[in-house]
């Protein structure tokens, strides 16, 4: 799936301030669980969390792509999240993250997942792309970022 | 990872201690702001002076953005309402405390995030209790450690004259024991780490640690020295929470004398313990050992809160006749001076509990970790996920994986099954790997070996 398909408007955030791996996770699954309430808010934080402690997602260049899978999930949710400042994610190459993109996704049709994660870890590797969203001076100025930049790219998905 | 400790006493500034060291950010609270500022002057933490269950307090240390607390304060009920404001306010990851008081530690349906929100408890005395007991079970192990569950055992032992491995070459164990399997982990000989080849020759006095599955360890043991007689005959010196509870384990198997100062804990111990003879006197006084029938003990231990008189009483005991003794003491620098002269084995509760949180500090799905050497080497037991994409170990062999130097992989637990790690073994997901570390100092190499990529889900 591409960002277009994963993403909206509303679960794009710009200039969130992250604190910490745990305070920005902790954040993420509030804002996942006020726009789908049936994702539950504990369980997305734990979630995240219990897949952070098998290995951090930060992929290196700031940025982090938080994944989980949930029972409670039908459809996979991308949330995008640009910070004020820079936290430590204990990222690959150690440097602190700044850029996030969050997918949540069903238990079911693991293939399809990993393809997801794969084309958003090609996108996120795009100097190009990463450049975009950090000039982005709000919300829908980084949601119109992403889907036009995804666009523009030609990467298989 | 950001944690904070709750209590600076002896299991609190033990922790900080081995964890600042490793690119971890600390703060301790603690009600006492001497103890805090002896603690700061000697490590990189942050203090916050206060009671550790105020919410107001915790924020303070920066409850928002811990990943873990950890509650060992003396107060059991502290520790349980600082974890509960730990979930209820700030949503923290990993709650872990210390609980002593039996009465709690019965009721296990008191512990998860609909009642009393604590992910772990530890007990450091009971954790001490089950340490003497495997050295009691195990006739001339200095060490021994369990993994999955018991299935797997690491052991120390000093290699003596007349073990019909010593002398010879590492590899011809095999011939000598042809249906029992074994790895030697690692051999210190005059306190050096030697990392054990095939071609490696055990000499007499070595420390050797070898892992088996539990029911083959005799058989490698006896290789190494002679197999000593199980022990029948031990005096436990101070009726306190370990000696208690030691007593307790063993009255049933094992003839077990207790001495124990205080009348009034000793109609207590009485009362409570079934075989066990009580009899009220001080350990360090020769008539009372005597009394206590020193010279046919197999086992003395020195149990109580006092270093000192522990070291007198063993020394005492060793003396008028006890085969072996066992001393704790809180004081490490007393162990190095003790340890190996008169004293058989000094047993540090710290060591023998820092393991217990370390398990949970690590990176990566970490069953167990042990701390050995007093805590120079690492035993740790890690679970491997994923395939052979987004995994460094899974789908490998042994000998293709990148150790960090000085670290062996011991064994793999796989189901109910326990395979000694030889080069050939093929790494399966959720096998749990068990491995020896000689320096501590590499355990980052070796968390990152195990952590899951990018792409696992």
């Amino acid at each position: 799936m591409r960002v277009r398909e994963l993403l909206t408007p509303e679960r794009t955030h710009y200039h969130l301030h992250g604190a910490s791996k745990k305070r920005l996770l902790d954040q993420v699954a509030q804002l996942a669980a006020q726009g789908n309430p049936e994702l539950g808010e504990q369980q997305v934080f734990e979630a995240l969390i219990a897949r952070e402690r098998l290995g951090s997602t930060g992929i290196g260049e700031g940025i982090a792509i938080p994944h989980c899978r949930l029972a409670s999930c039908q459809q996979p949710v991308g949330m995008l999240i640009s910070l004020d400042e820079a936290i430590d994610f204990d990222a690959v190459d150690g440097r602190p993250v700044d850029l996030v993109f969050v997918l949540l996704v069903p238990e079911d049709n693991p293939e399809q997942h990993l393809k997801t994660l794969s084309h958003l870890a090609a996108l996120f590797n795009e100097q190009s792309f990463r450049d975009g969203l950090r000039g982005a001076n709000s919300a829908s100025h980084l949601y119109r970022t992403a889907v036009d930049s995804e666009a523009e790219l030609q990467l298989a998905s | 990872m950001k944690i904070i400790i709750l209590g600076a006493g002896q299991v609190g500034g033990t922790l900080a201690e081995n964890l600042a060291g490793e690119r971890n950010d600390i703060t301790v609270i603690d009600t006492d702001a001497e103890r805090l500022r002896e603690l700061s002057d000697r490590i990189d933490i942050r203090t916050v002076e206060g009671r550790g269950s105020y919410p107001s307090i915790l924020r303070q240390a920066g409850a928002q953005d811990a990943d873990m607390l950890i509650a060992v304060t003396s107060s059991d009920e502290v520790n349980m309402v600082a974890c509960q404001v730990a979930y209820t306010l700030f949503r923290t990851p990993t709650k872990i405390a210390r609980i002593r008081a039996a009465s709690y530690l019965h009721k296990e349906k008191l512990f998860n995030n609909e009642a009393i929100p604590i992910d772990v408890i530890i007990s450091p005395e009971q954790v001490v209790t089950d340490y003497i007991r495997r050295l009691i079970d195990l006739p001339g192990a200095l060490q021994v450690v369990n993994f999955a569950g018991g299935r797997v055992q690491l052991v120390a032992v000093r290699a003596y004259y007349g073990g019909p491995l010593v002398g010879n070459e590492l590899r011809e164990l095999r011939q000598h024991m042809p249906n029992v399997d074994t790895r030697v982990a690692a051999i210190f000989r005059r306190n050096r780490a030697i990392q054990p080849e095939g071609t490696t020759i055990i000499e007499a006095d070595d420390e050797v640690f070898f892992v088996a599955a539990r029911n083959d360890i005799r058989a490698v043991m006896s290789e190494l020295r002679r197999l000593e007689h199980n022990y029948k005959r031990i005096v436990i010196a101070g009726g306190g929470n370990i000696g208690f509870r030691l007593a307790k384990g063993m009255e049933h198997r094992y003839n077990v004398k207790l001495i124990e100062r205080f009348p009034q804990r000793c109609a207590w111990l009485a009362e409570n313990l079934h075989r066990t003879v009580v009899m009220q006197g001080l350990a360090t006084d020769r008539d009372q050992l005597l009394k206590a029938n020193i010279e046919n003990a197999d086992v003395f231990c020195a149990l109580t809160n006092d270093d000192e008189a522990n070291i007198m009483s063993s020394m005492l005991a060793k003396r008028l006749g006890a085969r072996k003794v066992m001393t704790l003491i809180n004081n490490p620098a007393y162990v190095d001076l003790v340890q190996g002269h008169d004293i058989d084995i000094a047993i540090s509760p710290q060591q023998a509990t820092i393991g217990n949180l370390l398990t949970h500090v690590r990176r990566g799905d970490v069953v167990s970790v042990h701390s050995l050497r007093r805590g120079a080497a690492e035993a740790i037991e890690a679970i491997a996920h994923g395939d052979s994409r987004s995994s460094k170990v899974v789908g490998r062999m042994i000998e293709d994986i990148d150790l960090p130097e000085g670290t062996t992989i011991g064994a793999i637990v796989r189901g109910e099954k326990v395979l000694i790690a030889h080069g050939d073994v093929v790494i399966e997901p959720d096998d749990h790997v068990i491995m020896f570390l000689m320096d501590r100092r590499r355990i980052a190499d070796v968390e990152k070996l195990f952590q899951v990529g990018f792409t696992f889900f």
